[in-house]
């Protein structure tokens, strides 16, 4: 009995994971309708950063937290300044195949310089102890995650609801020809926002690699479940997002108690019926 | 080509032949329908797992039958599954396909009591009964041949297909969708019978996938296997038929020779690709296409117009 709590702080943990991956994938989709491959990447790379820092240069992980993001907002902004822009010609196709073709060599990339094995990442004191949290002993680090997620959430939907940017930023993903006519510049609108998600994912990494350990096929193992909490709560949706991500994250760790053998397919299972049900998932709108 | 080939070459041709079949099924929907799948491989594991299951449960499977069961069950597969996805566009589509590859993936993991899991399936090449006479297939040289006739076949035949009625109908059904439907064209049935026909195809490849290499594990089934058919097909070329065939040829030389010379050789193929998306979308065809132009003048290729002859 003592596990049913166990389980649902899991999935708490989990789900705010998640949604620090996936908020960022559902604005750059819903500003720019294109499904960035490369987003998993970049929580790859943010992972591994915050490894090369922690174990070569100075061993704080608050460093990690300020440093690879901001490397990540450099590396993302480039990326679709130079790259992504490019391919913007030629049609959606052409960019979900650049951005999936930026994952695939950023992980033969990270493959190369650090490795094809997983690395270890320790995060000692208070973080890496546990606490008495409603009658049971639980890791303060998976708390420390769920806590980041909503801290961030909240600042980011205090900033879109409450500041004349998040009204641009808003504009922008619900029609961005019209937000350009209107004198905003939106291609610097779309960098930053591209940029931005970049910066959160390689947070999500940052904090993802002491939990769920940092090797090449993270980016991947994400990547699917960000992509169903997307579909599922709905393309363009911060909203969406943060109820998809619990969904999700309750199914994945419940259903790994539950259903031990089909627990993969659950998720997948889940994205199936929502589109049946509401193509545009549970809050997009219809395209 | 037996005759002047080592086994080892031979080996790698039969190996290109295959794919090249692969490459071709996905760029029918790819470069001809528009349609972008992430899962191309769950049809080409499928089939290369369903004649290995065959053969090894049905003892005195005849080859015909161990190929033709992969095959009926990828049109099966390919109905189903096109069905379910093929109301949705785009991304969304390419998604999907995604998470049903991977989706297949670990079904085809966790079920190691049919699959072999992690191991693997390994299976002996049934003899080719022609009826009158049984031709044993376990020479490289028979097999070679026959890989040579049934494939090569289905790959002319895929080129036929372009060229019928309803191969056009999909073709014009990615320039303009919206006409096609005024014009009194079923869009969506033209595309399920598209996405059943290449993942058939592509499950006829499967089939001879496990026969030639008599080992079939769930790499087949993996994302890693579709991302290959997909950069086969891109960097051979997405705008012809032939591309996908020069890009099976590339990708399956390159990863031989430059496997040896590196272990990171995947990096190398990742440039490539995206170097292409990003400056030569027509891929390799569409470079030597442009040396042609080049050497010969406005010549016509492919049975297109280029651009150059329409100005005169």
């Amino acid at each position: 009995m003592n596990e049913i709590p166990v389980f649902f702080l899991h999935g708490l943990a989990y789900a705010g994971l998640l949604f620090l991956v996936s908020a960022g994938l559902t604005l750059v989709f819903g500003m720019m309708n294109v499904l960035n491959f490369a987003h998993a990447a970049m929580y790859m790379l943010g992972a591994y950063f915050s490894y090369s820092i922690m174990m070569h240069f100075t061993g704080q992980f608050w460093l990690s937290l300020l440093v690879c993001p901001a490397i990540l907002f450099i590396i993302g902004a480039l990326i679709e300044r130079f790259l992504l822009r490019r391919v913007h010609k030629f049609g959606h196709v052409q960019e979900l195949l650049l951005t999936f073709g930026l994952a695939y060599i950023i992980t033969e990339l990270v493959k190369w310089y650090w490795g094809n094995y997983p690395l270890a990442v320790n995060i000692g004191g208070f973080l890496g102890s546990t606490i008495q949290i409603i009658g049971i002993t639980y890791p303060v680090y998976r708390i420390f995650i769920f806590l980041c997620a909503i801290f961030v959430g909240t600042v980011m939907a205090l900033i879109l609801y409450k500041t004349r940017l998040g009204i641009i930023l808003r504009a922008a993903v619900n029609d961005s020809e019209m937000t350009n006519t209107l004198g905003v510049n939106v291609p610097l609108v779309f960098m930053g926002v591209f940029a931005f998600g970049a910066a959160l994912s390689g947070f999500a990494g940052v904090i993802a690699g002491p939990l769920l350990s940092t090797f090449p096929g993270m980016a991947q193992e994400i990547l699917l479940d960000a992509f169903v909490v997307i579909v599922v709560g709905g393309f363009g949706s911060l909203g969406g997002a943060v109820v998809a991500s619990l969904l999700i994250g309750q199914l994945q760790s419940f259903g790994v108690l539950l259903f031990p053998k089909l627990s993969i397919a659950l998720v997948y299972l889940l994205m199936a019926v929502v589109l049946i049900i509401k193509p545009s998932g549970l809050f997009g709108e219809e395209q | 080509m037996p005759l002047i080939l080592k086994q080892y070459h031979l080996n790698m041709l039969t190996e290109i032949i295959i794919f090249a079949l692969f490459a071709v099924s996905y760029n029918l929907l790819l470069g001809y329908a528009g349609l972008l799948s992430f899962g191309h491989a769950m049809f080409f594991g499928l089939g290369a797992f369903m004649t290995a299951v065959a053969i090894i449960h049905i003892p005195g499977l005849a080859l015909w039958n161990a190929i033709l069961i992969g095959v009926v069950t990828t049109i099966i597969a390919g109905f189903v599954i096109g069905s379910l996805l093929l109301r949705h566009k785009g991304a969304y589509f390419a998604l999907l396909t995604l998470a049903f590859n991977a989706l297949f993936y670990a079904v085809a993991t966790k079920w190691h009591s049919v699959t072999g899991g992690d191991d693997g399936l390994s299976i002996t090449r049934p003899d080719l009964s022609l009826g009158f006479t049984s031709i044993s297939m376990a020479s490289l040289t028979h097999f070679y041949y026959l890989t040579l006739i049934i494939v090569g076949a289905a790959i002319v035949f895929c080129w036929y297909f372009t060229h019928t009625a309803m191969g056009k109908t999909v073709l014009l059904m990615r320039e303009n969708e919206e006409r096609m439907k005024f014009l009194g064209y079923n869009t969506n049935i033209s595309r399920l019978l598209l996405f059943t026909f290449t993942g058939a195809v592509a499950g006829l490849a499967g089939s001879f996938y496990t026969l030639h290499f008599q080992f079939v594990s769930i790499s087949a089934i993996s994302v890693d296997m579709t991302t290959a058919v997909l950069l086969m097909a891109f960097v051979g070329g997405t705008k012809t038929f032939w591309g996908p065939i020069l890009g099976a040829f590339v990708y399956i030389i390159l990863q031989n020779y430059l496997s040896n010379i590196t272990d990171r050789w995947p990096l190398f193929m990742g440039f490539i690709f995206v170097s292409m998306v990003l400056f030569i979308p027509g891929g390799l065809s569409e470079v030597i296409m442009n040396i042609r132009q080049r050497l010969f003048g406005k010549k016509d290729n492919n049975g297109g117009k280029s651009a150059a002859s329409e100005e005169v």
